[in-house]
């Protein structure tokens, strides 16, 4: 159920705002001498005192490298950092916790499929299917790919309202179609696409696809296996995570066939000159000492988001969105960009008048964070025709009383600067 | 409890207002030299796609002297303020004074406590940007334009 779906059917126990407030050390300052109203959590959310807590004690009570010692500390260090692989597998539902990669982010781990699966089988001539509103990290990577080998991309279109066109994508897919990579939930429009719906055409034909997870983790219950996708990247930063570290989910059958990707330690089951075998999943794909730490908050997060209920925080984050939309619909000259139906907690716009980095600066000065530019999505720039947008993003902890704070801080810049 | 504040605080108000300061707005609402150029001999783009801002500086140079200089475009306001007031003082200058003022624009625009540049006249007044480093690239950006199209002349 997404987080539409369950504001109607409306969820009984309601979250206390204020007491997860307190959770959060960094909502207690100011900014520019004014309260901060953090509206940025699309590029990166906060972290809860339970993430830090598990981080630092990791440093200061059993800090050690992992699967490499028999000593106590390695042991306790090397059960940590697997855990938090168990609580990514119970995030999205994986089958196996033999199918979670740790990666650097959502960006490494789209980077890890198109050079371990596409690369070595990839021919001229074969296209790659991604959709119009992509981040860069699901377009680049791509990209780079096709500049070698001779692939191309093709693009799924979008409507005006900022939603695929399902039913354009069937007529692109072909017996060349290597790969469909789509974001969950868009960061630069909010849309939450249908991506079961994709996955289901894409495996009439037999094609696999990789989801862009990173705006989705934080706002629903993931389910990999009723999505019917193949690969999930996702980035544990914007859910409440450290930065740094995120995971590649695959399904066995195709990460058990794929070579690895970089080589060092920990991937190696024996290495001589001559030969090399290869550890076994996941550490095939973990070349390296890994971002222990990082892992252990991010299984932190997992946990957090567990027990605060990932619905409960949703379905107060589409309570704000449905005010600040309302608010922001009513505003003179503001123009909202994407509209789609079903959205995450997300408001791009433009006001007419006032260029998006000055709006920036000026309510920087109320306090109030939000993201201006081309929020890595140029494609979705050039579609609706705009240089740049504002951005406000919503999480768990925002207040109604924030976005008020944040529309009178439009008044002021635009009084600035009309 | 976590109570600490970035720059200078308390008077960030005022840095806003001196940032924004009427001659910004005003170069902003009603830009100089805001159209394109019959014939440029020299043009060069001005594009920080991370921000939004696309600009294009048109000039007319004949023996190593800016006779004319003009920009189009969609920027900020700090980007169009300084696109105005550095096509205005373009106007007349040798091609080694321009590279001369944009290293000395470099340097004031690196460091918020330094005072007037003689040479830069009326463009003195985007000093206040210096004091905010995420905004420095926007009045960097013509300079980078006018620089980008005096090494590629139009045939
Ligand atoms: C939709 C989407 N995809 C990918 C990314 C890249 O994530 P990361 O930078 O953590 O690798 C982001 C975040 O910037 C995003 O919002």
């Amino acid at each position: 159920m997404n987080a539409m779906e369950l504001m109607k059917t409306g969820v009984k126990d309601l979250l206390d705002v204020h007491r997860l407030r307190a959770e959060f050390p960094v909502l207690e300052r100011t900014v520019h001498g004014k309260p901060l109203i953090y509206l940025d959590n699309a590029a990166t959310a906060q972290r809860p005192l339970a993430v830090i807590e598990a981080m630092d004690d990791f440093y200061r009570r059993y800090n050690a490298n992992v699967h490499r010692g028999v000593h106590q500390l390695s042991v306790e260090a090397s059960e940590a950092f697997e855990q938090s692989r168990r609580d990514v597998a119970r995030l999205l539902n994986a089958p196996s916790d033999r199918e979670v990669i740790f990666t650097r982010g959502t960006t490494e781990a789209i980077n890890l499929v198109a050079n371990s699966y596409l690369r070595p089988t990839i021919k001229p001539g074969d296209e790659i299917l991604v959709s119009h509103m992509e981040h860069h990290a699901n377009i680049v990577p791509w990209q780079l790919l096709c500049e070698q080998t001779g692939a191309t991309i093709k693009v799924m279109p979008i409507n005006a309202r900022g939603e695929l066109m399902l039913d354009e994508v069937e007529a692109l897919i072909n017996e060349r179609t290597r790969l469909i990579g789509i974001v969950h939930v868009s960061n630069a429009l909010g849309t939450v696409n249908p991506v079961a719906e994709v996955c289901a055409l894409a495996k009439r034909f037999d094609v696999p696809v990789l989801v862009d997870g990173a705006q989705a983790t934080p706002h629903e219950k993931v389910d990999v296996q009723a999505l019917g996708c193949d690969f999930y990247a996702f980035s544990a930063h914007k859910m409440y995570g450290p930065t740094g570290i995120g995971a590649l989910w695959g399904r066995e059958a195709l990460l058990e066939a794929m070579p690895p990707w970089q080589g060092g330690g920990e991937m190696i089951l024996k290495v001589s000159f001559e030969q090399t075998q290869f550890n076994e999943l996941p550490h095939k794909f973990e070349a390296g000492t890994p971002n222990i730490a990082g892992s252990i908050g991010l299984g932190a997060a997992v946990q957090w988001l567990e027990e605060k209920g990932i619905e409960r925080l949703a379905a107060h984050e589409q309570k704000l969105l449905e005010y600040a939309t309302e608010r922001m619909e009513a505003f003179d000259g503001l123009r909202i960009v994407g509209q789609a139906a079903n959205k995450g907690p997300v408001v791009s716009f433009t006001i007419d008048g006032v260029h998006p980095n000055d709006l920036g600066t000026i309510i920087d000065h109320h306090g109030v964070a939000i993201r201006t530019g081309h929020h890595c999505a140029m494609p979705v720039m050039q579609f609706f025709d705009v240089p740049a947008t504002a951005r406000v993003s919503f999480a768990g902890y925002n207040l109604r009383s924030e976005i008020d704070v944040f529309m009178d801080s439009l008044e002021a810049a635009c009084r600035m600067l009309r | 409890m976590l109570r600490h504040s970035t720059g200078a605080l308390g008077g960030n108000a005022m840095a806003l207002e001196t940032l924004y300061q009427q001659l910004v707005l005003e170069h902003n609402r009603h830009p100089r030299n805001y159209h394109r150029l019959n014939r440029p001999s020299h043009s060069g783009r001005g594009l920080d796609a991370l921000c939004g801002d696309d600009i294009l500086v048109e000039l007319v140079v004949a023996d190593r002297v800016i006779e004319n200089a003009a920009f189009s475009g969609e920027a900020c306001a700090i980007t169009k303020a300084s696109a105005s007031l550095l096509t205005d003082w373009l106007k007349g200058q040798r091609i080694d004074n321009f590279h001369l003022a944009h290293r000395s624009f470099k340097a004031l625009m690196a460091d918020s406590s330094l005072t007037n540049c003689e040479t830069l006249g009326e463009i003195n007044q985007l000093r206040a940007v210096a004091a905010f480093p995420a905004r420095v690239r926007n009045a960097l950006l013509p300079w980078k334009a006018v620089d980008q199209a005096l090494k590629t002349p139009m045939d």
